[in-house]
């Protein structure tokens, strides 16, 4: 199935049908920004798995020092929110030219160092208390900006931007696989010494993922703090912010171009607005009976599901077509 | 005809002169909103001040009957920020007209920033780091502070006439003010202060008690942090038993859980509380709060639930005297909240042009045997305190 037979739908459900349906339900808005946030993530993980074939569990850094740099650039330089965003990817970019010595691991330990990273960088937030305001955080951090005569700092604001932070960083994606770099990526998964041999540069590459999905989370880091206006170093490099992201992509299907957003959007908004009125408490239960199953009847995620129903329906339509 | 109609009308104005025919001109349902968590790792202490927020609002209308009513509509945060703000939000899009709840300065800062774009009143005790009040929002108001608990610590280690303190502490905001709030006044009395702080993710905590007990040497430790803090600590102690006289704890310590759950763990143990446990209720006040509570729960109600009833009623009153005058908003809420002065199961609430309580003094428990006595200040002491005593001496 062509990327545009998905992304098409997915794109006119999410710019045009949820904005004409809710946006007078700040509520719900906020929701499917927060699930968007999710994605995000999901996404720069999912590209930095997927292409970069590294299994991380420190995302939390990227995301925390991108929304340290965009609170701190705003609230002590005055720096406007969206200059501060765009800079915020390249602080949580240059994060990850530290974590870099990792990259000569492989499997659990470069998952296990890149967790270690994430707990450094949440103790110097921690620490750095003129900076960062230590334990206590910053509240009040300002809003997104008024511009062009529109309103970015309501819920309706936020998910637009958010929306547009998250497709942006899906053609980034889909521009990186369709490139040499994402042959030699794919190459790579499959026998890395042997691109070694004719000549890959797998560290290089390897890094360059790193620092793509670095910059991405750090945006979106930067854009959920000045949408929840508060930073604590515990919120900010929470590894909430690592697993959920993960849950959701493996869920959507990490190895799909959507499929992180699907899952981040499906997973979020079922367990908040579905199951937690199902069960007020322990709502989580089901999402993990959920989850479990779908990894049993479905490892590759709930994408080739929807694909293959698609095809199904596809190939009955055309079946019909030709007998009639 | 005439005559039946003035007959009626006459009767009618004897009615009303006497008071006999009541008719509520504009009974209303008053929807508060609460969001608190009830799971995650703030479970205990949100269910404690839920409780507390529900035996208010029953109080309330049994108070008002008749006349009005109050509602709560509650949401878990699950301890996370994010989902307290969502909660808000849809608590808001739901009609409340106010909130009353929250645990965590991390999680109150937030969701009461959402209350306020939503021009809500947004009451709390869940929160004391100072930054919360100073953000200009007119209608956030707490019953306490960081400085209520300290002044009782401070009162509670002078009378135990101590000379060198261990103070162990978790890097939070509120500790680390309510640690260095304890160290000047102790330091100023000529108490000596040596001063650890720890990770908030601390579990094991053997090397901090050793330290203590090998280089600090002191006469006691107080320990500034959360329950399993408290919990990591005690356990490092029992197994070192550091020679000292007292442990002292702050907020989340003398609770009825603490006491029922880890009782030789908290023997001898002393943690801020406003009344004993199980509480002994003597006021007319105390009394119609343990009875709306005992009413609903099957156990006895500790500090936390106090506080969630005496905010939740604060603002029950607040919003009735705005009714009264004709319009229930932020603004009018405010006012009545800001005119407030009067003593509670929490002590004497006065609220400052930035919504802080600059009468809140805490009192001081002492865990034994599975009870909690209060031991100062001796005013409202209701035994003497065991000392020196620890959980393992």
């Amino acid at each position: 199935m062509s990327n545009f037979r998905i992304f098409a739908p997915l794109a006119i459900v999410m710019y045009i049908i949820v904005p004409f349906l809710f946006s007078g339900n700040d509520y719900l808005m906020g929701m499917i920004a927060t699930a968007l946030i999710i994605a995000g993530i999901a996404l720069a993980w999912a590209l930095l798995g997927n292409l970069g074939g590294m299994v991380s569990f420190g995302h939390a850094a990227f995301f925390g020092v991108g929304a340290y740099t965009s609170a701190v650039l705003t609230m002590d330089y005055n720096v406007p929110v969206f200059l501060a965003m765009i800079i915020a990817g390249f602080g949580a970019s240059l994060a990850s030219v530290f974590m870099m010595p990792a990259l000569r691991l492989h499997g659990p330990y470069f998952a296990l160092a890149i967790l270690a990273y994430a707990h450094i960088f949440m103790i110097l937030a921690t620490e750095m208390t003129s900076i960062t305001g230590g334990a206590a955080g910053l509240l009040s951090i300002p809003n997104l900006p008024v511009f062009m005569g529109f309103d970015f700092g309501t819920k309706l604001g936020g998910y637009i931007v958010i929306l547009n932070i998250v497709s942006l960083a899906l053609v980034v994606y889909h521009l990186i696989r369709r490139s040499t770099y994402g042959l030699a990526l794919k190459a790579m998964h499959d026998s890395e010494l042997a691109t070694r041999i004719v000549g890959v540069p797998a560290t290089q590459l390897k890094a360059i993922m790193l620092v793509v999905s670095a910059f991405i989370t750090g945006c979106v880091g930067a854009f959920n703090a000045h949408f929840i206006n508060f930073l604590d170093p515990e919120y900010a490099f929470s590894g909430e912010w690592t697993v959920i992201p993960i849950v959701a992509a493996i869920f959507g299907g990490y190895r799909t171009l959507s499929g992180p957003v699907l899952g981040a959007l499906f997973i979020y908004l079922a367990d908040q607005l579905v199951f937690k009125s199902l069960l007020p408490q322990g709502h989580q239960l089901i999402l993990g009976a959920l989850l479990g199953g779908m990894i049993l009847l479905s490892p590759s995620g709930l994408l080739p599901i929807i694909t293959n129903m698609f095809k199904r329906f596809s190939k009955k339509g055309d079946a019909q077509h030709v007998e009639s | 005809m005439n005559k039946h109609i003035i007959k009626s009308l006459s009767a009618v104005a004897l009615g009303l002169s006497l008071n006999l025919v009541s008719v509520p001109a504009f009974a209303e349902n008053f929807l508060l909103g609460e969001h608190t968590p009830l799971s995650g790792k703030l479970a205990r202490v949100g269910t404690g001040s839920h409780r507390g927020i529900l035996s208010a609002v029953k109080v309330l209308n049994e108070k008002y009957n008749g006349q009005h009513s109050f509602e709560v509509k509650t949401i878990d945060d699950e301890s996370s920020p994010a989902k307290a703000v969502s909660a808000v939000e849809k608590l808001v899009s739901q009609g409340v007209i106010a909130f009353t709840g929250g645990y965590s300065s991390g999680i109150i800062g937030p969701a009461s920033e959402a209350a306020h774009k939503a021009n809500r009143v947004y009451i709390t005790f869940g929160g004391v780091a100072g930054p919360l009040s100073k953000r200009g929002h007119e209608g956030f108001f707490r019953i306490n502070n960081t400085a209520g608990y300290g002044k009782a610590i401070i009162g509670l280690i002078s009378d135990m006439g101590l000379k060198k303190v261990s103070i162990l502490y978790s890097n939070k905001e509120a500790t680390v003010k309510t640690a260095e709030f304890v160290e000047k006044g102790l330091t100023e009395g000529g108490v000596t202060i040596i001063k650890h702080e720890f990770d908030g993710h601390t579990k094991d905590f053997k090397s901090i008690i050793n330290k203590v007990k090998l280089q600090d040497k002191s006469e006691a430790i107080l320990m500034v942090g959360y329950e399993t803090d408290y919990i990591g600590i005690l356990r490092a102690a029992k197994l070192l038993k550091p020679k000292v006289k007292a442990m002292i704890g702050i907020w989340s310590l003398a609770t009825g859980k603490m006491a029922t759950e880890f009782p030789t763990l908290m023997e001898n143990v002393y943690g801020t509380s406003m009344l004993p446990f199980p509480v002994a209720f003597t006021t007319s006040e105390q009394k119609v709060f343990h009875t709306a509570y005992t009413a609903e729960f099957d156990n006895e109600p500790s500090y936390l639930e106090q506080f969630g009833y005496v905010q939740t009623l604060l603002l029950g009153e607040a919003i009735i005297a705005a009714h009264s005058k004709g319009e229930v908003n932020l603004k009018t809420i405010s006012e009545e909240l800001r005119k407030t002065d009067q003593m509670t199961l929490a002590g004497r609430v006065r609220f400052d042009e930035n919504g802080d309580n600059p009468e809140f003094v805490q009192r001081v428990g002492q865990h034994r045997t599975g009870k909690i006595e209060i031991v100062w200040p001796l005013s409202a002491k209701t035994s003497d305190k065991a000392f020196p005593g620890t959980p393992w001496n």
